[in-house]
């Protein structure tokens, strides 16, 4: 041991977490200054949410999902598919669970998160042999198929979708109340921040940048790369699920074409990849500033909304591979080096 | 010691070891072996299938034909992390950073296969210490130069507390002086314990170090034995010549 | 004739001549897989633009659908040629998936900038002979289709021609195989790849204005052609040309067959699993060597 006392650097730390903090607080601030624009409000934040839960796959893990719809459908489908007594429940009873009365939407989104594990556990073992560019194809055929499911089957309401008459209250709040879907969409992006500055501080966190980095070299120190990328696929399905529930409470009426088409899984990892996949929270900023450019330019474009995500995802390829994020830091604000 | 590692069992122990690639044998049938504070020198001409062997001792590639044992046990047919959580650590020829890493967490990856939070931390910074690395510890590992990324690759090895290591051409490249502390640090490692396979261009640096020689040439054996016998084989010398003609 | 025989060389020939423009539609992105191991998202908005182009021409100058192929073949050249030259060629060695990245990028650009031109309304042309058939042996054939179908025919002809049998198609096969020995021979590889690109595009707009007579315009088309496109490329093997004109044929008599015999709902499904179990099984394509691509 030397005897100059040498500062020593620190590697491990959850990130930092005053920039969460910081949007956190300015997440809560939006209600009080922007009280009439509140479908704004819920809608973006619940993006920003699922574009965090996106980057645990994609940015960490470095798997490029175009097929996060699915997860989402998942959350959606399964928490209103109990809630309406004559579908979930009716089904349930008569295979002899339940009394066939409504399932509470905590417990149904409890229950679409499992379902979404499942499903990423399964479609994740088959499809992480593929590399790369491989496994974005497979993304997309996995999710059009379960679209195309829920469109020509009759218990997911077909190409109708669904419709939630009521939904019982929630410690006494209102859930189709803008605001209190506000606050829970708020509580989503704090559990996504949360998760993923404990995966910033954990060796899985560790091990997933390694893999993403270098398979082999991975598995040279011991990490088993297929492992890895199926872990960080289901707590990011899992966190996709919750927020499709709250976003089904949200809409109350869904149908598969909306909630289930390909445009919805490319604008939510676009948002994370503009944002910045390697910064911690990238997706949440990415998403916000897409919300913001689509609200501002809406009576320019009208419905071609997706121009933004075009022109912005070609200027981020082309000139700031680290995202929004990236720019404010001297190699892009890494994962990894990010205090 | 010599005598001590006489009696000892081999602590790996590779036997016949076939790899082959469609219809080319690019390891035909190599036996080796090597006991708890070895260093066992790999030698041969380009294209001898040095890194070829090592890929399949350390699971990259699965072998054709043969076994090897760890420890007494067969490992012919585990994956490399398997392996390293055995105790097996390698480094890589062409040495393979986590470019968007620092150099302290990319010793961390490592370390955390063993240690959990601040342990692994703490680890991680003594093994940099030990390399040489430590002043570097916060720099992102794509901006190191050659000789620092080889260290960093030798780090993250033993940031995985082996009990063997697989060195692979950790020394040619190097200037003389890094040539020199790379040369200490290897024996300091086998004198505290460590099995140490390793592949080397350097005849002489093989000659230093080795306890034993194994020479290779076209994925066949060509010598083994002390570092000096092997010297003097008159196929090992031919090989050597065969190749400055090119 | 037996007619459930009938009804199945029906279904078939129905299939195969769609995918025949499956097959058109296939090759464009194979070809830009084949040489710059690009996965090309943009793909079915090229055709999509292709399809508006002769919708734009047939309600401005009453342009016969047909003849607008004289000026969507060089106009989509010359788009292609002008996106790798001074766009994705700025992403120079990054990886793939950079410029997958920014062709999805132009994807959307291309399909929201038609939504803006043209609206979202499903559009058509009215020709005359848009639904005329033709009886064969028992077996009905529309016209349109089989133009397209022949159209497919000619643009693959003229490809392997181009290929084989000049010296721009011998730069092209050597870019492919290996750029750096292409570029120490003298082969200028930029303009190679942008020319590649350019036919890509090409082929894509082509396959619009073949299925304009045939199909609704809307800005988002693209999108399922892009699909198909995919599942035609990893049938036949990503950059494998042959393979994708049978895998095209393929896809076609699949969806035809798979909806008469089985479910129409589910049309779209029968490509895509298909195109899930070759990825997971063959990922070298149904026809490829059995060499396992890493």
């Amino acid at each position: 041991m030397t005897a100059i006392a040498v500062k020593r650097p620190r590697a491990l730390s959850f990130g930092n977490l005053w920039i969460s903090a910081g949007i956190i607080a300015v997440l809560l601030l939006y209600p009080v200054f922007f009280g009439k624009a509140m479908n704004f409000g819920v809608s973006t934040v619940l993006f920003a949410g699922f574009a965090m839960a996106w980057n645990i796959l994609g940015g960490w893990a470095g798997q490029t999902s175009l097929g996060h719809a699915a997860l989402l459908g998942v959350g959606a489908y399964t928490m209103t598919l109990l809630a309406i007594p004559e579908r979930g429940p009716a089904w349930l009873h008569s295979v002899g669970i339940g009394s066939g009365a409504a399932i509470a939407p905590w417990w149904g989104i409890l229950a679409g998160m499992v379902l979404a594990v499942l499903l990423s556990l399964v479609w994740g073992s088959l499809t992480f042999r593929l590399q790369g560019s491989y496994f974005t194809l497979s993304s997309i055929a996995v999710a059009l198929i379960l679209r195309l499911v829920a469109i020509n089957e009759d218990f997911t309401g077909g190409s109708q979708g669904l419709f939630m008459p009521d939904l019982p209250t929630f410690f006494g709040l209102d859930l189709f109340d803008r605001r209190v879907e506000y606050g829970l969409a708020v509580g989503f992006v704090v559990i996504t921040l949360i998760v993923t500055h404990i995966i910033r501080r954990s060796r899985t966190g560790y091990a997933l940048q390694a893999v993403r980095e270098d398979e082999d070299g991975a598995r040279a120190l011991g990490i088993d790369p297929a492992r890895m990328k199926l872990i960080a696929f289901a707590i990011s399905a899992a966190l996709t699920a919750l927020g499709g529930g709250l976003y089904a409470i949200y809409l109350q009426a869904f149908e598969p074409h909306t909630l289930l088409e390909l445009p919805l899984s490319v604008q939510i990892a676009l948002m994370a990849i503009i944002g910045g996949r390697t910064s911690l929270q990238g997706p949440v900023i990415g998403a916000v500033v897409l919300a913001v450019f689509g609200e501002v330019f809406r009576n320019l474009f009208s419905s071609a909304n997706l121009l933004i995500y075009g022109v912005l995802i070609l200027v981020v390829t082309l000139f700031a591979p680290g995202g929004i994020m990236g720019l404010f830091s001297r190699r892009g604000r890494r994962l990894g080096t990010a205090r | 010691m010599t005598a001590l590692n006489a009696v000892t069992a081999p602590l790996l122990e590779a036997r016949n070891v076939r790899v082959q690639f469609g219809g080319n044998v690019a390891v035909h049938d190599i036996s080796l072996s090597a006991r708890a504070g070895e260093i066992v020198g790999l030698i041969g001409p380009n294209g001898a299938g040095k890194t070829t062997l090592f890929n399949a001792l350390s699971g990259f590639v699965r072998p054709a034909g043969g076994t090897v044992l760890y420890d007494g046990r067969d490992i012919t047919r585990l994956t490399p992390q398997a392996r390293a959580r055995l105790g097996m650590a390698r480094t890589f020829q062409v040495e393979r950073p986590f470019e968007d890493l620092s150099v302290l967490e990319n010793v961390m990856v490592a370390s955390f296969l063993r240690h959990r939070g601040h342990k692994a931390e703490d680890l991680a910074y003594s093994v940099l210490e030990r390399v040489g690395l430590s002043d570097r510890a916060t720099q992102p590992a794509a901006e190191l130069n050659l000789a620092r990324r080889r260290r960093l690759e030798l780090a993250k090895a033993l940031a995985l507390e082996p009990r063997l290591l697989f060195l692979d051409e950790v020394i040619a490249g190097l200037n003389p002086p890094a040539q020199a502390e790379m040369i200490v640090l290897i024996q300091q490692l086998a004198d505290s314990g460590l099995a140490i396979i390793m592949v080397e261009h350097i005849m002489q640096v093989i000659m230093t170090l080795s306890n034993h020689v194994v020479c290779m040439a076209f994925g066949e054996l060509l010598a083994e034995g002390d570092p000096k016998f092997v010297a003097n084989h008159p196929d090992v010398i031919r090989a050597y010549l065969g190749e400055d003609d090119d | 004739m037996n007619p459930d025989f009938q009804a199945f060389v029906q279904t078939l020939v129905q299939g195969l001549l769609t995918g025949g423009i499956y097959a058109l539609v296939g090759i464009g992105l194979s070809l830009i897989f084949g040489v710059m191991r690009v996965i090309n998202f943009a793909h079915g908005d090229f055709l999509a633009l292709g399809m508006f182009l002769t919708l734009f021409l047939f309600k401005t100058v009453h342009l016969d659908p047909y003849f607008s192929l004289l000026i969507a073949l060089p106009l989509g050249f010359a788009l292609g040629y002008f996106i790798q030259r001074f766009v994705l060629s700025r992403l120079g060695d990054r990886l793939s998936e950079s410029s997958m990245l920014a062709t999805l990028g132009l994807g959307l650009i291309v399909s929201n900038m038609l939504l803006l031109g043209f609206g979202a309304q499903p559009q058509t042309i009215n020709v005359p002979y848009a639904n005329n058939t033709f009886t064969l042996g028992g077996i009905q054939v529309s016209i349109a289709l089989l133009v397209a179908g022949l159209g497919t025919l000619v643009a693959i002809v003229g490809l392997n021609l181009l290929l084989y049998r000049t010296e721009l198609g011998r730069a092209i096969r050597a870019t492919a195989q290996n750029p750096l020995g292409a570029e120490l021979q003298g082969v200028n590889t930029r303009t190679i790849q942008a020319t590649v690109f350019g036919l890509g595009v090409a082929f894509a707009a082509i396959a619009g204005v073949l299925l304009l007579p045939l199909l609704y315009a809307y800005p988002t088309v693209g999108e399922t052609f892009t699909l198909k496109a995919f599942v035609v490329t990893v049938l036949g093997g990503l950059g494998n040309l042959p393979g994708a004109i049978v895998g095209g044929l393929f896809l076609g008599g699949v969806e035809s067959l798979g909806s008469f015999y089985i479910s129409n709902n589910y049309r779209d499904a029968y490509g895509l699993i298909a195109f899930l179990l070759v990825l997971l099984l063959r990922p070298e394509g149904l026809f490829g060597k059995t060499v396992k691509r890493v």
